[in-house]
């Protein structure tokens, strides 16, 4: 591939870059609705820039979905709980299915990867039963106490990462004495840290994202995610006010974009190797 | 099991503990649950009554359940191919000794960080019939079709139109297909550059090495993912949940398994049917993804490992 | 320390008693108005609070919220009073989600004779009161004065029958040069919050009360047939083309107050939301919803009601039956009536409320309801199954893409059958549900 045209360089380019403005087009489109006043939204044909920026847009958009702060306050708890629960829970489990030998690892390893396959919707009904028995319906609990229970494919994600360590690494802190858990904690942890970074930084994104679980299971408006709050606020009001839509949409989106831009580089590589499986 | 055994034994326990409860409470007891409620009557508020198999013969007489089924095979079948297509297309052209790569990569992988709830809200407002901005670019190539062939074409209503819906939707999926990109890139960059020099020298066109080179070296990572894809897209609910504001979009086009468990279950509280539509979900997952698997054990081309 | 303080911070949350610190009892009140109705139902809840030694209200406001309360409800912690519309009483009822209210109500003194006949029959079903009014509504055409003047036709007066109406139409209805419209007359499709309630216009409901649906009957044909003239006389997505440009209800974009539909089928409360948001000088009239054949002297309406219900569980129904019983006595609830804009549930009537209430055609409205031949709403046990059918087989027609007569036998008998399991299951456990609320009203 080093011999190359420049017509065909040339011609790369000019997809690329098509595809770029395409891909490009809809953030563009929502953020110059969202700056719009309402009359201009409907305009035949669209100005891409609003005749005036209605910077109100925002702020009004907010009051629009109610307690603005602490729907994004419940969004970064349930992220951050989530994030926490995940990584550690899934870190100590793929310990044991790749750092220590015993009877029937794989058999439950086998076990766990037939889990992936079960969808949500297929467990939503019992879950939805068996929270309200332990009383937590009506608490943000369904929501964040699972991920300390080692989510299937983080654990696959992280026993793949540990594999490839070296064995020796564990070997020489046994026989200097160290426990089972300082191993784990002092020696592979810190080594896995790109991994863990990884795992944490999908989660973030999982659990920024849900709706359908948040739909099901927080019955108090109190506890509502942005991504709830959003589709109330879709579906309270009839018609289309979409300067404020696009407003309330692209503080959902913020918040993602600003995350990726620190972390582009774990997150691009991240992708690549879990992709790659 | 002798004592050091037994010993290895309960230490590995307690490291795999989390996801032995995990497994027992969040996956074994609600899936056997659903089978349970599947037999019966359940609506969450009463005790279940057992019907037998009188949901599931009800099912199959349910002309929605069979629209829904229809429709969620039908999009995976269309918007898997395309997503592949396209993502592999631009992951080839990101390839080439371009500048701006990185840029381009960022641009093409924004979509898919966005949340299901702010893609559908925006997509309803781009494919809006009169003022989207979708029908604004449709509309200058259908004028000019128009122009040379006579025709009298029109830009679709999208979300109204019931031969259209579920191709808008195929379109939002289109867009967050970045996150295949990057997984693509990163497959390609993995290709010996040896067995392209080699092609090179006998001669071959760039699309036969992209047919002989290419594709066979990219094959497991295709075969990856589109598994994961089947499985998502048979799952689809937040996109069109919300693109229709809850409900079936027009002439049921935007109904799928898992909107239509979710209408049985948390709607109409009819739980029992809810769970015999949702097993029935689970087997459609478990037999095309052992179609895919016994398919790729034939066409997936492991040898370059 | 992150985890510690993120678990804190969760504690903190879960906590929170239904005693405030003067040890009044807190109730949890849920309700779905926003915007200047809920503002009127604000004030009342704190007039109530400020009445109060023994009981505070606090009020939230909650966006879908049949769903949401059943999902707390069904998940065992439900709110103490909820807002509901009476449409969700038979599925709600016989789901046991709901609490019911004849003991109760009968010790604060309130009786049938209080209410509009249509009104209380609405707040029953199977033989038990499940809910008192909040704010009742009856429906009216409402049509745009300005736009009859334009089209040649008289603006003070309405259309009598549907054919006059549908005379008009033709006459109102603009295009534009590439054929998409600029206005309309009428459709069935807007707003389309009674679309159920349309069989009722030619001839009788869609259900006769008990086990038969009656779809096949001769009314819902009519209907069926009448929607499907629709797409043949305005092109069916031209409709919804115009339809997607429409702007929010509530603001100046109305369809209504911007011309863009001239006639449509409105509530009482229109009337608020016109003086806030229609363009000054905006003119228009209210009538009768007409029918294929006139019937002076007693209009025909149909009358729905906002309610409020106790959920089963909810740990505080005494209370709860206080504030909603001070809510039913005529001053209060004239009060929220007259800030909400409507007409009041109660069968007497103050001349002070009808002096003061700013609404032009008020006298029309307290006539419909107070007509013989104002019928309850459509309220079915299988409400959400009907309404998702509908719409769905309604828009095909309206779109051109289904014969009226091929979605109606379609329809028909998918709901006939839904309503069917619902009453297998409901007599199933009628016995057992029945004996149950008997024992809690004390019969």
């Amino acid at each position: 591939m080093n011999r190359r045209h420049p017509t065909q360089e040339a011609i790369t380019f000019a997809l690329l870059l098509a595809f770029g403005f395409l891909f490009l087009l809809p953030f563009l489109w929502m953020v110059s609705t969202s700056l719009k006043p309402l009359e201009e939204t409907m305009k035949m044909p669209p100005e891409w820039i609003p005749s005036s920026f209605q910077w109100h847009n925002y702020p009004d958009a907010m009051r629009a979905m109610g307690p603005f702060w602490t729907f994004a306050g419940n969004s970064l708890l349930l992220a951050g709980l989530n994030v926490v629960g995940t990584v550690l829970s899934s870190a100590w489990v793929a310990y044991g299915f790749s750092r220590l030998d015993w009877k029937g690892r794989d058999a439950c390893f086998f076990l766990l990867l037939m889990t992936m396959m079960i969808p949500f919707p297929v467990v939503m009904v019992p879950l939805y039963t068996l929270f309200r028995d332990l009383g937590w319906i009506g608490t943000m609990k369904p929501l964040w106490v699972p991920s300390f229970l080692a989510g299937a494919f983080n654990v696959f994600l992280l026993r793949q990462f540990f594999l490839t360590l070296p064995r020796d690494l564990s070997e020489a802190a046994r026989i200097d004495g160290c426990s089972e858990f300082r191993i784990f904690w002092q020696v592979i942890l810190p080594l896995a840290k790109p991994a863990l970074l990884t795992v944490a930084l999908f989660q973030f994104l999982a659990t920024w994202n849900d709706f359908l679980g948040p739909l099901i299971f927080l019955a108090r408006e109190s506890h509502f995610t942005l991504a709830l709050a959003l589709q109330a606020l879709q579906s309270t009001i009839s018609g289309t006010p979409w300067h404020h839509l696009m407003a309330a949409s692209t503080l959902v989106v913020a918040p993602v974009l600003v995350l990726f831009f620190f972390t582009q580089r774990t997150f691009i590589r991240g992708i690549a190797t879990t992709g790659l499986k | 099991m002798n004592r050091a055994e037994r010993r290895n034994f309960a230490r590995a326990m307690l490291f795999v503990a989390p996801w032995v409860v995990g497994f027992l409470f969040l996956n074994l007891y609600p899936f056997l649950a659903s089978v349970w409620y599947s037999l019966c009557d359940y609506s969450a508020l009463s005790v279940p009554v057992f019907l037998g198999f009188q949901n599931y013969a009800d099912l199959f007489r349910d002309p929605v359940f069979w629209k829904a089924l229809s429709n969620t095979v039908l999009f995976a079948l269309f918007a898997i191919p395309l997503g592949t297509a396209l993502s592999i297309g631009l992951a080839v052209l990101l390839n080439q000794p371009v500048p701006g790569q990185g840029l381009f990569r960022t641009i093409f992988f924004l979509p898919s960080l966005v949340p299901a709830i702010s893609l559908a809200i925006l997509w309803q407002w781009m494919l809006n019939g009169p003022v989207g901005l979708v029908n604004m670019a449709v509309r200058p190539f259908l004028q000019a079709i128009n122009a040379v062939a006579g025709t009298s074409l029109q830009a679709p209503d999208w979300l109204n139109d019931p031969n259209w819906a579920l191709w808008g939707l195929v379109l939002t999926g289109l867009w967050g297909t970045g996150h295949a990109v990057v997984i693509y890139l990163a497959g390609l960059q993995e290709i010996p550059v040896e067995l392209y020099e080699a092609a090179e020298l006998d001669g071959t066109t760039p699309w036969q090495r992209f047919v002989h080179v290419t594709l066979p070296m990219l094959s497991p990572v295709i075969f990856f993912n589109v598994l994961m894809g089947i499985i998502g897209a048979l799952q689809t609910f937040a996109v069109p949940y919300i693109l229709t504001g809850g409900a079936d979009g027009p002439g049921r086009s935007l109904l799928f398994l898992a909107t239509y468990i979710y209408q049985h279950a948390f709607d109409y509280w009819n739980m029992g049917y809810a769970s015999a539509l949702a097993l029935i979900l689970f087997l459609v997952i478990v037999v095309l993804s052992f179609l895919a698997v016994k398919l790729g054990e034939k066409k997936v081309h492991y040898g370059g490992r | 320390m992150l985890l510690a303080g993120l678990l804190a911070a969760l504690v903190g949350c879960a906590g929170g008693g239904d005693r405030d610190e003067k040890g009044k009892v807190v109730l949890e009140y849920w309700e779905k108005w926003t915007g200047h109705e809920k503002e009127a139902i604000a004030r009342r809840v704190e007039a109530f609070n400020r009445s109060q030694d023994k009981i505070h209200v606090r009020m939230l406001t909650v966006s879908r919220i049949d769903q949401k309360m059943m999902l707390a409800t069904a998940g065992g912690v439900p709110p103490d009073v909820v807002g509901l519309w009476a449409v969700n009483l038979p599925s709600y009822s016989e789901n046991n989600a709901l609490l019911p209210l004849d003991r109760l109500a009968a010790e604060f003194g309130i009786s049938e004779g209080n209410y509009l006949p249509v009104i209380w029959k609405l707040c029953n079903y199977r033989g038990f009161l499940w809910s008192l009014p909040s704010t009742p509504s009856v429906v009216a055409l409402h049509w745009n004065k300005d736009a009859f003047r334009e089209a040649g036709l008289d603006p003070e007066r309405p259309p009598r029958t549907l054919a006059e109406l549908e005379e008009f139409n033709e006459k109102i209805t603009r295009k534009n040069p590439d054929g998409s419209l600029e206005r309309i007359g009428h459709m069935p499709q807007e707003p389309a919050w009674w679309m159920r309630d349309f069989p009722t216009w030619f001839g009788h409901p869609v259900w006769d009360g008990g086990n038969r649906m009656r779809m096949d009957d001769d009314a819902c044909r009519k209907f069926f047939g009448w929607l499907e003239s629709y797409p043949r006389r305005f092109d069916g997505p031209a409709m919804y083309k115009l339809r997607g440009a429409f702007g929010n209800f509530a603001s100046p974009e109305n369809p209504f107050f911007t011309g863009k539909v001239a006639m449509i089928m409105q509530g009482v409360w229109m009337d608020g939301f016109i003086k806030k948001f229609a363009r000054p000088g905006f003119r228009y009239g209210v009538a009768p919803f007409p029918e294929p054949v006139e019937h002076p002297g007693a209009p025909l309406t149909v009358a729905e009601t906002d309610i409020l219900v106790i959920p089963a569980g909810a740990k505080h129904p005494r209370e709860s039956m206080e504030f909603i019983a001070w809510l039913q006595r005529r001053e209060n609830m004239e009060a929220l009536c007259l800030e909400q804009k409507k007409i009041s549930p109660l069968r007497e009537v103050s001349a002070d409320f009808l002096a003061r209430h700013e609404h032009p055609y008020l006298r029309t409205f307290q006539e419909l309801a107070a007509s013989p031949r104002a019928l309850p709403a459509l309220t079915i046990p299988t409400f959400r199954e009907f309404e998702n059918d509908l719409s769905v087989y309604t828009n095909l027609v309206l779109l051109g893409r289904m014969e009226g007569e091929a979605a109606r036998m379609e329809m028909s008998a998918r709901q006939q059958k839904a309503l069917d399991a619902k009453l297998n299951r409901w007599n199933r456990v009628a016995p057992v549900r029945t004996a149950e609320w008997r024992k809690e009203v004390g019969s």
